[in-house]
């Protein structure tokens, strides 16, 4: 999560903002109404509730319709900036026809290659784009892009049955377990890893077969793939995409008076990846040794910062 | 008119020479072409009841039974009192372990009383049945139609080797009829001398392919899997491909997946998915299971007991196949036992440490019987051990019992073999698993536990059911019959006389629950809560009212249902864990944790229950609790696993295990170097 921390310390200056829009559509029926509209009310609820909430502005449209989801894409349009981070959330159900990918909205649906048009009009640099409808995996053609990532509840359009993704992955913005790291950020991979593991185990103790199966793409060339890795070359941008600030970590990249000590925590975080790094081609009982070595250092320095 | 003629004699002609073919494709073993020229054949033909059954024989031999009885079944629409349709049903039926053999050979017999096949494989029933004087009597007659019967001969004397008297007059000295006496001490669970029948077979007729596939999956079933492999392999090349020889082979394909782990008393099997979590669950459980029975049976095993655990239903029920019985959830043979894995079944329905010590039980009665045991009574004491290990274990008195008690269905003990060989209506193995275990638990209670002991040793010398029940209880069967009875009947009467009324009131305390009236279900609940106390499935009574009470605020009285749903044997992991957490809320952390200890006999492959349990322990100073709770949650590659390696490394430390709690420490801040609370231990650690 180095590339996170280097972010982070890049926002010192410019004080970048989080625009997140939450979207949940039709359900259909009363059961499904009333989930999709608790889980985008529960999504809003949790990002105002974060610690630097001045820098993140929430927007959710329960039972949102076309209209509504343009004018509030519009508004972020305008107000962004280029340092800024856009994340749209999509709850509901979507339909998929071989060619074009819809979420279906109160009125007239919206289709996936509308919604990257909207996308593209918003001049925030980073961007995420996590829906979680069935037959989600249809969109991603449309939303690929370089600097977005695109996280879908299906890996295609033809998973129809409705998706329990969109459920863990509020999870993952409730439980401190999402951050797997323990920095005090849920990164979008962190969030996505979460919900994805969480989904599955639904199936399994369900005893069902799963018609769901998450993806990610953040490359903006690549397919999409079910666990992104530096071997596919997946992943990279979600694990440095801050979803969710939940501690001390942010109000601590604030304090200009720590930052020796803060350049040192790097340093020694930056030594650890490195040796983790080399861990295959090291004796164990070496790797341990610096290990330890490296982690007491790192841990005496978060001591002085925390004093 | 001559015209006519001339077509008719073509007609016929073709048809002798089509039914000539067939039969020589069939001889020359190209079913494929044999099974066309049949197809075409009864479509030319489609009066011909004779064409049908011998086609049907054709798919019975190549091992589609179902094929061959809708083909029989055809045959009889055309022709009702065809003799060999019947015989193909018989023994289609047979095969299946199912109740109407006997009836369709008899209506075969009836249509043709020559019919020798008929004959013998009513003998052959009877003993399967185990009824030897029936099974004698039946292969008496059918040597009277033909003193040559082979069949005949092998089931008389596979009586007497069964009685333990190796030189019989009646031995055939013929390839099948080893196969039969093979098959027949295999379902006598006597594996080892079915094994050397088999082999014999085999030596007398060495293209039997049935005999070699019977070997092998006899050898597999002990665990001789290299031999097993070899036999079922030659039987594949050879074109023999019934299904147990191919799902066998299939299975041991699969044994790469599966780890094993030895003690000098125990070799456990485990699937590598889950291998890593269940191991210390299943050891410790197969350990304790063992000093137990030493102890109460009086031996010491002289080899290993083996567990196979299978997540898949389906590899287990391999293991199971032409078994007759339920084999649902565990079977044992000789030293070697296969079952269920709690991740097979879904969560709350299978208890597995109660099946493995049913399965366990059987190990020490067939040990110390050398397999001479009537099933009632290796399943009645295998049954009755569930719930002598704790009362909340065990199957519980379900619907299908209640109705066999209230219709006088249960069999004489005399008979309870048949309920579990050949079952008379879809439910009765299980109503004679619950009746057997009963009759254990009353001899158990009535004359005490030396005297199923001496029962054991009367059934390792041989006697019958009726002999040790005179013998040991001093009464006729039919005398214990009556007592038995009386003593259930008294049991159950409350449950068995109020089932119906019962029944009414739950789906209107239901239908109460679902509209939210939590006042009239408290009040029409309660009172037919302990008319059927077992029913803990769901939509049981103590849900509803555990549910109605919370609803009411009223939480002590939520937990007081629950208790008593744990205490009846109540199952759900939800149910349980909400009353955990009720219990938690209330300030009491030990019961608690019991509750959710509970658990690992049920349903094990859940991360959150032993995150829970670790912390509970943890917190009421069961450091080797909460460290194997913690252990079980890394073994399902958590979510967390920084989280999970510091709480395991807080339980090593706080029992005294300082090399340990640093290992898992490192572990943890490697998954998350910045992690405040193990950086904080480990800065402690270094001072």
């Amino acid at each position: 999560m180095k590339a996170l921390v280097l972010l982070l310390g890049a926002a010192l200056s410019v004080r970048a903002a989080t625009y997140y829009v939450t979207v949940s559509g039709l359900g259909g029926e009363p059961d499904y109404e009333q989930r999709f509209g608790m889980w985008a009310a529960d999504i809003g609820k949790i990002l105002k509730a974060g610690p630097d909430s001045a820098d993140v502005h929430v927007e959710t449209l329960v039972d949102g319709t076309r209209e509504q989801v343009r004018a509030a894409l519009d508004r972020v349009a305008k107000q962004a900036q280029p340092q800024d981070a856009l994340v749209l959330m999509l709850i509901g159900h979507g339909s998929f026809d071989g060619v074009e990918y819809k979420i279906n909205l109160p009125g007239p649906d919206l289709s996936a290659a509308e919604l990257a048009s909207l996308l593209d009009r918003i001049p925030a640099s980073r961007q995420l784009v996590v829906n979680m409808t069935s037959s989600s995996g249809g969109s991603i053609d449309s939303l690929r892009r370089p600097n977005r990532v695109v996280i879908a509840a299906t890996k295609t359009g033809t998973e129809k049955n409705a998706t329990v993704f969109a459920r863990y992955w509020v999870e993952a913005l409730r439980d401190p377990a999402a951050d797997t790291d323990k920095n005090d950020v849920v990164s979008a991979l962190e969030a996505f890893r979460y919900a994805d593991k969480k989904t599955a185990a639904f199936y399994e103790s369900q005893k069902r077969l799963a018609t769901e199966h998450a993806v990610l793409e953040d490359t903006g060339k690549g397919d999409a793939v079910r666990a992104p890795s530096p071997e596919n070359g997946e992943g990279h941008l979600a694990s440095t995409f801050p979803l969710l600030r939940i501690g001390a970590e942010a109000n601590a990249a604030k304090d200009p008076a720590r930052q020796e000590l803060r350049a040192k925590k790097e340093r020694l975080e930056q030594q650890i990846d490195k040796l983790k790094y080399d861990k295959a081609s090291m004796a164990p009982e070496e790797y341990r040794k610096q290990l330890g070595e490296l982690l007491l250092e790192l841990a005496r320095t978060q001591e002085a910062l925390d004093k | 008119m001559r015209l006519l003629l001339a077509i008719a004699c073509a007609a016929a002609a073709l048809s002798a020479q089509t039914l000539e073919q067939a039969e020589s494709l069939w001889k020359q073993h190209n079913y494929k072409q044999a099974n066309d020229v049949f197809r075409e054949l009864v479509k030319a033909h489609p009066r011909n009841a004779g064409y049908r059954v011998r086609w049907g024989q054709l798919y019975f031999e190549r091992f589609q039974p179902a094929d061959a009885a809708d083909l029989f079944g055809e045959a009889l629409k055309i022709d009702p009192h065809n003799a060999d349709a019947f015989l193909g049903l018989a023994r289609v039926a047979a095969q299946n372990f199912d109740s109407k053999a006997p009836e369709f050979a008899l209506k075969a017999l009836e249509a043709n009383p020559r019919l020798l096949a008929a004959q013998e494989l009513l003998a052959r029933l009877a003993l399967e049945d185990n009824d030897p004087v029936k099974a004698a009597e039946e292969a008496h007659k059918a040597l009277v139609m033909s003193p040559d019967a082979v069949q005949a001969k092998a089931v008389l004397a596979t009586i007497d080797w069964l009685n333990d008297k190796p030189e019989t007059t009646w031995d055939p000295h013929t390839g099948e009829a080893y196969e039969t006496a093979g098959a027949i001490f295999v379902l006598n669970r006597r594996y080892e001398e079915g094994i050397r029948f088999f082999r014999k077979a085999i030596e007398l007729q060495p293209d039997l392919w049935s005999a070699h596939s019977q070997l092998g999956i006899n050898l597999m079933r002990l665990a001789r899997e290299d031999e097993a492999r070899a036999q079922l392999e030659m039987c594949f090349e050879n074109g023999y491909k019934d299904k147990p020889t191919v799902n066998t082979l299939r299975l041991m394909d699969s044994y790469k997946n599966f780890v094993t782990y030895k003690t000098d008393t125990t070799v456990l099997r485990l699937h590598k998915k889950e291998a890593e979590l269940l191991h210390p669950y299943f050891e410790t459980e197969m350990r304790r299971a063992l000093t137990t029975y030493e102890k109460k049976y009086g031996i010491k095993l002289d080899r290993p007991v083996q567990i196979e655990v299978y997540p898949d239903h389906e590899d287990f029920a391999v293991r199971t196949m032409g078994m007759p019985g339920l084999g649902a959830l565990g079977v044992t043979f000789g030293y070697v036992v296969a079952m269920d894995s709690p991740s097979g079944r879904p969560p709350g329905t299978f208890h597995w440490a109660s099946t493995m010590w049913h399965e366990l039980s059987h190990v020490y009665v067939l040990t110390m019987t050398q397999h001479r045991v009537p099933r009632w009574f290796t399943e009645g004491l295998a049954v009755h051990e569930e719930t002598a290990v704790s009362p909340e274990w065990g199957d519980r008195l379900d619907p299908h019992v209640i109705a066999a008690i209230k219709d006088k269905k249960l069999l004489p003990v005399a008979e309870l073999d048949r309920g579990f060989v050949r079952p008379s209506y879809p439910t009765q193995v299980i109503v004679s698993y619950f009746e057997a275990g009963r009759i254990c638990d009353y001899i158990n209670r009535e004359w005490g536990w030396n005297k199923l002991l001496a029962m054991i040793h009367d059934f390792a010398s041989g006697a019958s059911t009726p002999d040790v029940i005179q013998k040991e209880l001093d009464m006729t069967p039919e005398q214990f019959d009556k007592h038995f009875l009386t003593s259930l009947e008294a049991e159950t009467k409350k449950t068995v006389d109020g089932f119906e009324d019962w029944r009414k009131q739950v789906m209107k305390v239901a239908e109460e629950a679902r509209a939210g009236k939590h006042d009239e279900v408290i009040r029409d609940a309660v009172p037919i809560r302990d008319i059927y106390p077992d029913y803990v499935e769901p939509g049981s009574v103590y849900q509803f009212l555990s549910d109605a009470y919370l609803a009411k605020g009223n939480k002590p009285a939520a937990i007081a249902e629950l208790q008593r749903y744990a205490k009846a044997g109540g199952r759900s992991p939800d149910t349980l864990k909400q009353l955990a957490t009720l219990l938690e809320e209330a300030g009491n952390r030990k019961e608690a944790a019991e509750v959710l200890d509970r658990l690992n006999y049920i349903q094990p492959v859940d991360e959150e229950l032993h995150r829970r349990l670790g912390d509970l322990w943890f917190a009421l100073g069961n450091t080797p609790g909460a460290i194997r709770e913690y252990r079980a949650v890394l073994a399902q590659t958590p979510t967390d696993p920084a989280t999970s390696h510091f709480d395991l490394a807080k339980a090593y430390r706080a029992s005294n295990q300082p090399a340990e709690a640093e290992d898992e420490l490192l572990l943890s801040l490697e998954a998350a170097p910045g992690f405040r609370p193990a950086q904080r231990m480990l800065l402690e650690l270094s001072r």
